[in-house]
């Protein structure tokens, strides 16, 4: 069981301290925990590893948007349990309520309008005062009342494409990793089932609780009652996939203290749809006294930790984007010995790479026949390009 | 008035800040908050409460205001009761007269209509932990467990957890209450009443059993949380229930192992695996079950039928199969931790052609929940260690993403090596070239290491690893000559290692290897890598047909450079050019010795002594050109010639015993478990019980449930109880708990009691605080006692008793052997008369259970003796007793360290550095019957939380036993002058104090 959690800011500063166990943690853990990350990670909490062995605690702590999560243990826990949870809301140190549905229900959430109320009638209502429904409901991640459904559902297929091509211009590996995401607006308990044209191709799947097994097991269809409000129902991973839809082909050579870069983008298996926000970008090698790169098209920006950024955006009709210039080495360095990794993003809407298809998506148990709505996208993810 | 201005203040800061809270974060201290407090108005008094919390977030210390915060615990708006919850739960502790004016009102409150207000009551009151309310909290979690609310049946579980730790007399009670929660209905309370099952009685496996099917049935259904929770109990359910599956892989890695009777096998040996039960092909030189099963006396002594088969099932039987059947769907379950505890079922129980189901689902978690990769490699390397095979058409799911950070690279580089196979390795060998680009230099180190451990394994690709490896050397040497760069350094070094680690195989085929790697000496510069180099010039100078043709003048080069290199590489030049003349072919000898002469001399003049000293040491072992001074006669002269050629031969021409990266000091803990993580056994870690030995337990809770009713009853039960010597360590909770309850008119019994609360001594630290037991009692005796007894119970003065055990509580030291048993005797009066808080008695620890042990028991109390050999040995005083009828003799404790010395098929070290050692202590030649020996042990503990491993002898048997260290006596005074004190002392600080920045 978690004994304590901080929340520190992204300069070591305890923000907030909750103790859930009457076993104390004196908060200069805190402090030793901020010396770690200043010495193992200079000050970047998200290169730290999750699980850091204190000399009296064991710490688990998961970075996000600033803020460092820190929880302390002395005890045997599962990690995964630790790492998982720490955003979430706790008794004891363990989990009590974490399904988001709910803890909307019994935190009201700040809205415009309750905002205006509170200025005006002076009055807050931060915390409902009704037991949410759900709690007692055997679907525990629904209420069992919503009301003012609009009577509609969108299912949205957002995947992400992970590539590495190694420095012989080789795919190494090539994937797709989605997301099924669905915002259900139904009032009711409404039955859902989706099923897909081609679920033959699915490696990997993840499911959210609401998804039986078995009719996954049997016939691969999804069948579930959806939580109110948009909700991740399943995660999956399509692998082996042949090509991609741009290509990179980074040229790196060196002589003399010299070192030419050239990068040309191209569309090498159209998907159709327009590939936008293409960005490539890389380390700068160490050991750089100066670097001169320009593009024929987008913009290249050098950041402050030696990362050089190529804005591309859309590719052209008439001229293939290339990204060329000088780096000038070190004195004394003839050779670059290590060659950066090219990290490429882009965004097509409308298409899933994987070619993975929605069939169709039934909803019984409405009143009425609901709108349902459906759309794809696919971006890049760890898409990476050795040269 | 003034509440109205405030909140119109406060009004006016909030349309500013859109209606959020964050103000009161910011300047928390703006308003005054007393007076907001004692407002009528509930804005106001929420307002201030916020602050209040604010301040404690922030870590200043409010607690001055707790009297004005109680008051308003019987406020009518919910918000302001759940705000003075938050507060009073966290300084309850530290006020506890003014908290317990706060009771009413919780008492109230959990008969209120609406269920959130009856569960926050149970929850508050529970949660603030005050000793003299925990009989209040019982009775209160007693009626909530019974709730018609799910919501509130969920946070009664939660209370048990923390009751548990208030009142762990009344665990028996308590897992009434477990059992109740575990009939429910709702997933939400069976998933809570997991939790507290686990902190409650986590060893009364015998409770699971009548709703075993129903759990797994819900399972699926109930949240994640819970779901880690459940699955584990389920999984120590069915292993102590039924034992270990007959085709798992884990029975399968064991079977192996004993097949080959009992010899590890060498990783770097090991060519193809050996597919052990089919498809899977388990590699059968980690045994599994040795790390993940307790270990039980009597269980792993005997190598040769180390599971006779009653303690194996099969997949078929119907509980492995539910639990197999309901953990399966878990593996796509979104949350990676239930990931990885249904797959370590099915690691665990699985059998082998199955276990692959798992492999799929965990390398997905890798992608999915990147925060869990670096927990989840961990566990996967064990798994691909034990069955590569599983894991070998997944490679390119280790591949290394920049990404990653240095700790994950390690672990996939790791796990790439291990699952390398002849079809996979070329595809792996690509993926190492492009790293060693990478600008990471350590990785690039790491898997330069990588290449030389899958040439190892796979011979077929040696040569093109050497080619590849070689020019590498050549690539660096050239680069860090022109510029220092930082981590260039060790690459070099860790690819000249590499090399001399693939050509250890076989020496001669790579000669060609050998001599071009010499030929570049004059390019590296670098002296770690210099002397690497020279190390193997030497040791393969008399290999192949080639390197002897270039020894002249790779010698003389080394001594033309003697004096411009590095002490390391001097030393090396010296060992090289010894071992260079030993092998030698008689022509050149002559040649060699005349170089090897010119080189002593330089060294005899060296300015380092080692140097020196190597010269010297050299130049006697082998005389070569000067003649060594006359000082022998000359017929011990050839005698101690041919001493010195077998000397020199054996120092310089021996082979080095290959250190073989064995697993067996590989630490392996449950998969999923924070231990692997960290790589040692965090406190509360418990491994698997030991198979079916469920039966015992469930036979003891009967008998316990029988004894806890009737405890008022009269002696016969004790009486009867004696026949279970058994299983009596499982009573002895409940009956502590029992005894300490009971008033002075029950204490006539306990003098018949204590013959037989001699086999009560508990090893687990929930033991009641009262321990009851008297050394000179045995069966025969027992009249005799409850005279003796009686009499000094009836004789014993009430004051004397207190100052005596307030003066042992204050000079916290543990009394020698007369004055523990006399203070025993003494203590069964004391527990009728006395407030059990006076009271501090050593805590006994069962080391060895007679049952176990054919009659030998031994007992162990942490002694706060400092040691007469060094300040780092703790004391134990450990209780021998003899209770058999017949004579034991020749009891030796020793420590398993030194067993294992003796004998090498031992699979359990564990480095050596992390055991601790025992001081040597004197045998016991002979024991008579019911005799007790006291004898003092010294143990270093290494300042481990680990368990120290020992054996004791005792009639030609060994009984493996461990010693739980106990953190607190490790504590040492450390003896400083004032000055240093006071420095100390101003840079402590307190709990609660805090420093704006």
């Amino acid at each position: 069981m978690l004994q304590c959690v901080f929340l520190l800011s992204d300069s070591g500063e305890v923000m907030v301290e909750k103790q859930m166990t009457a076993h104390r943690v004196d908060r200069a853990i805190c402090g030793w925990f901020w010396e770690y990350v200043l010495a193992h990670a200079a000050g970047d909490p998200s290169k730290v590893l999750q699980v850091v062995v204190s000399p009296t605690h064991y710490l688990f702590q998961v970075y996000r948007h600033g803020v460092t999560f820190l929880a302390c243990t002395q005890v045997e826990m599962p990690p995964l349990m630790a790492i998982e949870i720490l955003d979430e809301m706790m008794d004891n140190g363990f989990p009590l309520t974490t399904e988001p549905n709910i803890l909307k229900e019994m935190i009201a959430q700040p809205n415009i309008v309750s905002k205006m109320l509170n200025v005006v009638t002076g009055k807050s209502s931060a915390i409902g005062n009704k037991l949410p429904d759900a709690t007692a409901s055997f679907v525990h991640w629904r209420t069992t009342v919503v009301k003012d459904a609009s009577n509609e559902a969108y299912v949205s297929i957002v995947e992400e494409l992970d590539a590495c091509v190694n420095r012989e211009g080789v795919l190494v590996k090539c994937e797709a990793c989605g997301d099924i995401v669905v915002n259900s607006s139904l009032p009711g308990v409404p039955e859902l089932t989706l099923s897909f044209a081609n679920p033959t191709i699915i490696n990997d799947v993840r499911f959210h609780p609401c998804v039986r097994f078995r009719p996954w097991e049997s016939s691969q269809i999804l069948s579930f009652v959806p939580p109110d409000g948009q909700f991740k129902l399943m995660s999956y991973r399509v692998k082996k996939l042949k090509t991609t839809p741009i290509y990179v082909k980074p040229q790196l050579s060196s002589d003399l203290g010299n070192c030419r870069v050239n990068v040309m983008v191209g569309i090498r298996n159209d998907p159709g749809k327009p590939i936008d926000s293409i960005t490539v970008q890389f380390q700068l090698p160490p050991l750089i006294a100066s670097a001169d790169l320009t593009a024929n098209h987008g913009t290249v920006d050098i950041l402050a930790d030696q990362t050089c950024l190529w804005t591309i955006g859309h590719i052209p009709k008439d001229k293939a984007p290339s990204l060329s210039g000088n780096l000038r080495l070190e004195e004394g360095l003839a050779h670059l010995h290590v060659f950066p990794t090219f990290q490429v993003k882009f965004r097509i809407m409308g298409v899933a790479l994987s070619g993975l298809q929605i069939d169709r998506l039934e909803v019984k148990n409405t009143p009425s026949a609901p709108y349902k709505g459906f759309r794809a996208q696919t971006q890049a993810g760890r898409y990476e390009v050795r040269s | 008035m003034f509440g109205l201005q405030a909140s119109s203040a406060a009004a006016s800061w909030v349309v500013g800040r859109m209606g959020t809270d964050a103000h009161l974060y910011d300047d928390p201290e703006d308003a005054s908050i007393p007076a907001l407090l004692d407002s009528r108005f509930d804005a106001d008094r929420i307002d201030a409460l916020k602050r209040l919390l604010a301040l404690i977030a922030q870590g200043v210390d409010v607690a001055h205001l707790f009297p004005q915060v109680v008051k308003n615990v019987a406020a009518q708006s919910l918000e302001v009761k759940k705000l003075v919850y938050l507060y009073l739960l966290h300084y309850a502790e530290k006020r506890q007269n003014e908290a317990l004016l706060s009771i009413n009102i919780f008492q109230k409150d959990l008969s209120d209509i609406n269920p959130l207000v009856r569960a926050w009551a149970l929850r508050t009151m529970a949660g603030i932990r005050l000793h003299v309310v925990a009989p209040l909290v019982l009775v209160a979690v007693k009626k909530c467990a019974r709730d018609p609310s799910a919501y509130v049946r969920k946070c009664a579980a939660y209370a048990l957890c923390k009751l548990f730790d208030l009142l762990p007399e009344e665990s028996t009670t308590l897992e009434e209450i477990v059992d109740v929660l575990f009939s429910d209905n709702s997933p939400g309370v069976v998933g809570a009443a997991a939790v507290a099952f686990k902190s409650v009685c986590p060893n009364c496996l015998a409770l699971i059993s009548k709703h075993f099917r129903r759990l797994c049935e819900t399972l699926p259904d109930i949240e994640e949380w819970y779901q880690i929770t459940l699955i584990e109990i389920l999984l120590r359910y069915v292993i102590a229930r039924h034992g270990l599956v007959k085709d798992s892989v884990m029975f399968a890695s064991n079977l192996s192992l004993v097949a080959q009777g009992g010899v590890t096998v060498d990783t770097m040996s090991y060519t193809q695996p050996t597919s052990v039960g089919g498809i899977s092909g388990t590699r059968p030189n980690i045994m599994l079950l040795r790390h993940y099963i307790e270990e039980h006396p009597g269980c792993f002594d005997r190598e040769d039928d180390k599971f006779s088969s009653p303690s194996v099932t099969t997949s078929t039987n119907d509980d492995v199969a539910i639990l197999l059947k309901c953990t399966s769907p878990l593996l796509w379950s979104q949350n990676s931790g239930v990931v990885l505890a249904a797959a370590s079922v099915h690691w665990i129980m699985a059998p082998v052609e199955e276990v692959k189901r798992i492999v799929g689902p965990i390398l997905f978690t890798l992608r999915s929940s990147p925060d869990a990769a670096y927990v989840v490699l961990g566990d996967i390397l064990v798994f691909a260690k034990t069955a590569p095979l599983l894991f070998a058409p997944y490679d390119e799911d280790f591949f290394i993403c920049s990404s990653d950070p240095y700790q994950t690279r390690a672990l996939k580089l790791e796990i790439l090596t291990t699952i390398a196979s002849e079809s996979s390795i070329p595809a792996i060998f690509e993926e190492f070239e492009d790293y060693i680009k990478d600008p990471n230099r350590r990785f690039v180190a790491d898997t330069v290491a990588a290449i030389a451990l899958c040439a190892q394994k796979l011979p077929s690709i040696s040569s093109t690893c050497l080619e590849g490896l070689l020019s590498l050397v050549f690539y660096e040497s050239s680069i860090t000559n022109s510029v220092h760069l930082d981590g260039e350094d060790i690459v070099l070094v860790q690819a000249i290692l590499s090399i001399k680690a693939i050509v250890k195989i076989d020496a001669a085929s790579h000669e060609k290897v050998i001599i071009r790697l010499v030929r570049r000496l004059d390019k590296i510069k670098q002296p770690a890598a210099r002397s690497l180099i020279i190390w193997i010039f030497g040791e393969y100078s008399s290999v192949g047909n080639l390197i002897p043709k270039i020894i002249p003048p790779v010698l003389k080069y080394l001594a033309w450079s003697f004096a411009a290199e590095v002490l390391e590489t001097k030393l090396q030049i010296l060992n090289a050019s010894a071992k260079v003349i030993i092998h030698s072919a008689e022509e050149h000898l002559e040649e060699f010795k005349r170089i090897m002469a010119y080189i002593t001399d330089l060294a005899a003049c060296d300015l380092n002594y080692d140097v020196r000293d190597r010269a010297r040491f050299i130049s006697n072992l082998l005389p070569c050109g000067k003649t060594s001074l006359n000082e022998n006669d000359s017929t011990c002269q050839s005698h101690s010639q041919d001493i010195r050629k077998e000397l020199a031969d054996h120092i310089f021409g021996g082979k080095i015993p290959t250190t073989s990266h064995s697993d067996s000091n590989y630490r392996i803990y449950l998969p999923g478990s924070l231990s692997q993580v960290v790589l040692h056994a965090a406190p509360g870690y418990a491994p698997l019980p030991k198979p079916q030995s469920m039966e015992l337990i469930y036979h003891t809770i009967k008998l316990t449930r029988d004894t806890a009713n009737s405890s008022e009853s009269n002696n016969s039960n004790a009486e009867s109880e004696s026949s279970y010597e058994s299983g009596s360590v499982y009573d002895s909770e409940s009956e502590g708990g029992g005894l300490s309850d009971k008033d002075a008119t029950g204490s006539s019994q306990y003098p018949n009691d204590d013959g037989h609360n001699l086999h009560h001594r508990q090893d687990n630290q929930e033991a009641p605080l009262v321990h009851m037991y008297d050394d000179n009692v045995d069966q025969g005796q027992t009249g005799r006692n409850v005279e003796d007894n009686l009499s000094s119970l009836i004789s014993t003065d009430l004051t004397e008793l207190m100052s005596k055990s307030a003066l042992e509580s204050w000079l916290d030291e543990a009394p020698a052997l007369p004055a523990v048993q006399e203070s025993m005797q003494k203590s069964i009066a004391r527990v009728s008369f006395t407030n059990r808080s006076f009271e501090r008695k050593p805590k006994l620890h069962t080391l060895l259970d007679p049952s176990n042990t054919s009659g030998l028991s031994v007992i162990y109390a942490f002694s706060a003796e400092i040691s007469p050999i060094s300040r780092l040995l703790v004391c134990i005083d450990l209780f021998v007793e003899n209770n058999t009828t017949d004579q034991l003799t020749d009891i030796i404790i020793k420590s398993e360290e030194a067993s294992i010395s003796k004998d090498e098929m031992d699979q359990t070290s564990e480095g050596s550095a992390s055991i601790p050692t025992l001081a040597p202590v004197e045998e016991i030649r002979s024991l008579a019957p019911q005799q007790t020996v006291k004898m003092i042990l010294q143990v270093h503990f290494h300042h481990h939380l680990l368990p120290l491993k020992l054996s004791v002898l005792c009639n030609g048997k060994r009984h493996p036993a461990k010693l739980h260290p106990d953190i607190a006596y490790f504590v040492r005074p450390l003896p400083m002058d004032l000055n240093a004190f006071l420095c100390k002392e101003n840079q402590l600080r307190g709990v609660f104090e805090y420093a704006r920045r």
